[in-house]
């Protein structure tokens, strides 16, 4: 019930801090909301607060170096962040990477996916208010996939694991059976979400109709990811400009309609369906062979040049931009980051709705602060 | 090492065969624009006067379409003035472009782009105050990640050092090139 | 109790009584606290306190000390008899409305013939001590918390109220005990399904319970009018929300379940009959720490509405057949197809209300171009 009254007596506005420190914000994000009763009449946000020069820091340090930054930059999806920064790098210097380093990237970037959308249902389920149940489910399926990961490159959250040129080291030799296993959790853990959350009346109540975009808008704030696809607009990086190997195998790109909460939490549990399946074909293809191309430098330099790679991170298109005027650091790094576009979009979304839908909207855009500030 | 971003040694005109070039200058007619080939894709440089024009001929154009602002940052290349870089994108007809404008260091305005896209109105506050440019004619004009008092101090420009100890020491951080690792 | 229990004195039989009823109040409140937590680890597939005391028994004890020991704190600017009453305010009317509640034949505080009209006067007073709060708390989430309760409470009060009169009808009297004991043969849930259901909703809105629990939405005002609260204050608050969780868990049990009678018998001795009163309570507090660990909470207009639209006519159909089957005697069984038949519709409502939504799609697109411009 959006609709409005004439007031027959002068109300003030009430400005509301949504302040750094709240449940909801996930991570340190302050809003300031301008409500009339209970109904949102503009929303100015206030970031920074995580902001540690991430970009400065780069140009002092040298390529590898650099990746332990990529991982901080937006640590629910660090495989995403770290393959930006090298699949830019391997391109100013014009390195191949071999096919089963390629496969492995894609294998972990899809269940970084996979662990970063539970993260979203969790910490969503908490917004709309089942306190606990969602989350705590969300949690036990990303254990799953983070002790492969620290199986994998010895670290839960900041990997550091990926190389330009290929990967680290190899992955163990029961890597298949692991992720195997993994992959039978997440699809348990997958239909219980389904179970509690889709269908659930209130959730349904809750969240159709709320934040809606039009497409038209979407594309013209940038938005990407989830939030876009749910619009209707058919945006993935992974479809358009294909990298890695996604052009040789069967996966299909997530859409829905309606443009509001509830079509954005369908868009992201349909792409846990898909990451799921992309795993899988990914295993089957794996082949032994090697992982960093044979003649690699010991300090690697790249000619002049800059390029703008962009990925499909879990939360839209994470871009890097790097300009190399030669040497081993990069002389310009940007990170484009999708939340910092996708929030933008907040004001709005929100405006007009009420308050609980404002935190509702908020987390459907699914930000993290580390990637909006940097 | 000049910062030019084409690697080939041939004309720059002779390797943009192919690209959509073609259209984009004819888009941008009247305007005096230069392109080279980039590593993806190509890098078209527009006077800062006629960035505004440029933009939105790249947007309305029918076959280019340009309706997605991917990106919108500077870099500083010290003595030859700061490049504002625009990555755009079409959503329909699925081709990249970057658009640059060279400011020089004694004029650092540019107009804004928020009147062609909506998306760049966080990118340019960014912009502004990590390197000092000022975009005529945003509609909030206020510092994004800057606390908003350190509103005269331009972090990412080169010649604001990385830390104290940089001032200090009066060098790098320490990480010299020879460096073998 | 009968009269006069302890000594002839009523003012001292009076006194007692009424730390008794603290005493106990407060025991079972924080037995709940550990129950809750326990039981919505479970669901929430972890396992709740376990390391203070044996199986975390201790817990509440321990939050109890904890809170005790807590500095006082009052914001500067806030109200200082508003602040300080409001939780008095909250947890005095659940304590008086212990009076009346049925454990065993004959043995409660006072058996009073207008028990019902007692409880439910006595039980909305609670709600002006959550605008006191709400206000006294120069907090503007406090003040909207405390709005929101308000509200909720006002419009759930009519379907609470009218499921009891519906149920009061058919023993044609107010008084609790004589409700349990004419369920010696059947339990009022089969004579009045949809009143069960209606009634169930509405106790747990008025409890502030999920999915009603907006006003203490914990992930937007954080907390809702006891976000200033610390130490004593904050835990009579929480003691009065278990309290009376407590309280009606027993009162459902009696009016519904059939209390201490059903299906036993008035001739059950009175230690049996107490334990029926709590198994029968049990059940219905898992029923209702189910409903919290399963379902979002409803935003402010859509409980609104749900109360006003949906429960308050079905509730008000429910007394007009009541009224009905009395008056001309039709057989009883009517009562219970009918509600059965009520209950079916309550949930095609709530599955209409819910499709609704789309309509909000208009007017947020008009409100954003608005916006724009």
């Amino acid at each position: 019930m959006v609709t409005e009254s004439a007031h027959e007596f002068e109300t003030q506005d009430l400005l509301l801090n949504v302040g750094p420190q709240h449940p909801s914000t996930h991570g340190v994000f302050r809003m300031v909301m301008q409500v009339d009763g209970e109904v949102v009449r503009d929303i100015i946000p206030y970031i920074g607060y995580l902001h540690r020069g991430a970009e400065k820091l780069c140009e002092t340090m040298d390529y590898r170096q650099g990746i332990g930054f990529m991982d901080r930059t937006e640590y629910l999806a660090a495989m995403n962040a770290e393959l930006s920064y090298v699949m830019a790098v391997e391109k100013l210097a014009e390195l191949e990477v071999p096919d089963r380093a390629q496969w492995i990237r894609m294998i972990l970037v899809e269940l970084n996916r996979l662990a970063s959308h539970l993260m979203f249902m969790g910490a969503f389920g908490i917004d709309v208010g089942v306190f606990g149940t969602p989350f705590i489910y969300a949690w036990r399926e990303r254990e799953a996939i983070i002790d492969l990961f620290e199986e994998i490159s010895g670290d839960r959250m900041m990997y550091a694991y990926l190389r330009p040129g290929g990967l680290a080291w190899d992955v163990p030799t029961n890597f298949v059976a692991r992720t195997r296993e993994v992959l039978t959790a997440v699809r348990q853990g997958i239909a219980d979400f389904d179970g509690l959350l889709t269908k659930n009346e209130i959730f349904v109540a809750r969240t159709q109709g709320i934040g809606y975009i039009s497409a038209a808008d979407a594309i013209d704030f940038g938005m990407s990811g989830p939030s876009i696809r749910a619009s209707g607009v058919p945006l993935d990086v992974r479809r358009e400009e294909p990298y890695l190997k996604y052009d040789e195998i069967k996966w299909d790109v997530i859409t829905e309609q309606d443009g509001d909460v509830y079509a954005r939490y369908l868009c992201r549990l349909g792409e846990m369906h898909e990451s799921v399946k992309i795993v899988e074909q990914c295993l089957e293809r794996l082949q032994p062979g090697a992982i960093m191309p044979e003649k690699m430098p010991r300090m690697l330099r790249t000619p002049p040049g800059e390029v703008y790679i962009r990925t499909e991170a879990p939360r839209g298109e994470f871009g890097v931009y790097m300009v190399s005027k030669g040497g081993n650091r990069p002389y310009r790094l940007k990170v484009r980051s999708a939340c910092l576009s996708n929030l933008q979009a907040l004001k709005h979304m929100s405006v007009g709705q009420y308050v609980a839908d404002a935190i509702i909207v908020l987390g459907s855009i699914d930000i993290v602060l580390s990637e909006v500030d940097r | 090492m000049t910062s030019e971003e084409s690697t080939e040694a041939t004309a720059p005109t002779a390797t943009l065969d192919g690209t959509i070039w073609a259209e984009v200058d004819r888009a941008l007619s009247g305007i005096t624009a230069t392109a080279e080939r980039g590593v993806l894709d190509v890098i078209v440089h527009v006077p800062p006067a006629e960035i505004v024009r440029a933009l939105k001929a790249l947007k309305a154009d029918a076959t280019l379409n340009f309706d997605y602002l991917r990106s919108l940052t500077a870099v500083d290349n010290e003595d030859e003035g700061i490049d504002v870089v625009y990555h755009l994108y079409s959503t329909t007809a699925k081709h990249n472009l970057t658009v640059k404008a060279t400011l020089p260091t004694d004029n650092l305005h540019i107009d804004t782009a928020t009147v062609v896209w909506r998306a760049a109105n966080w990118l340019e506050r960014e912009t502004a105050e990590m390197f000092g440019v000022r975009f005529t004619g945003h509609p909030d004009p206020r510092t994004l990640l800057m606390p908003e008092d350190m509103d005269d101090t331009f972090p990412l420009r080169k010649d604001h050092p990385l830390a104290e100890i940089e001032i200090l020491q009066g060098e790098g951080m320490g990480y010299s090139d020879e460096e073998d690792q | 109790m009968p009269e006069g229990l302890f000594g002839l004195n009523p003012w001292l039989d009076g006194l007692i009584r009424l730390l008794l009823i603290v005493g106990l109040m407060t025991v079972v409140a924080m037995g709940l606290i550990y129950i809750e937590r326990k039981v919505l680890g479970r669901f929430h597939a972890r396992v709740g306190p376990q390391r203070t005391g044996p199986f975390g028994l201790l817990q509440s004890v321990a939050d109890a000390l904890k809170l005790i020991g807590k500095e006082d704190l009052r914001p500067r600017n806030a109200d200082p008899w508003t602040f300080e009453f409001g939780p008095y305010m909250v947890f005095i009317p659940i304590f008086l409305g212990f009076v009346v509640q049925p454990f065993m034949a004959g043995f409660n505080v006072r058996v009073l013939d207008l028990g019902i009209l007692y409880f439910v006067a006595v039980s909305s007073v609670s709600i002006v001590g959550w605008v006191m709060a709400g206000w006294g708390s120069d907090n503007r989430y406090a003040m909207i918390g405390g709005m929101r309760a308000a509200a909720q409470a006002i419009s759930y009060e009519l379907p609470f109220v009218l499921s009891l009169l519906s149920v009061s009808m058919l023993t044609g009297t107010l008084n609790i005990n004589q409700i349990v004991e004419g369920q010696a043969v059947v339990p009022n849930i089969v004579w009045q399904p949809l009143a069960f259901v209606i009634f169930f909703i509405a106790a747990l809105a008025e409890l502030n319970r999920p999915p009603f629990d907006i006003p203490v939405g914990e992930s937007e005002v954080v907390g809702g009018p006891f976000v200033e609260y610390s130490g004593i204050r904050w835990s009579m608050f929480f003691l009065g929300e278990y309290a009376s969780l407590f309280i009606m868990s027993v009162l459902i049990s009696a009016l519904f379940l059939g209390g201490y009678v059903w299906p036993f018998g008035t001739e059950l001795g009175v230690g049996f009959q107490l334990v029926l009163t709590v198994i029968k309570a049990a059940l219905l507090i898992f029923l209702i720490i189910w409903v919290r660990a399963s379902v979002p909470r409803l935003r402010i207009d859509q409980l609104m509405g749900y109360a006003w639209k949906i429960l308050l006519p079905l509730s008000l159909a429910q007394v007009l057949i009541n009224g009905f089957v009395l008056t001309y005697h039709l057989p009883m069984p009517v009562l219970t197809v009918v509600g059965f038949g009520g209950i079916f519709l309550l949930s095609w409502l709530t599955e209409r209300a819910i499709r609704k939504p789309r309509a909000a799609r208009a007017s947020a697109i008009a409100l954003q171009s608005e916006a724009a411009s």
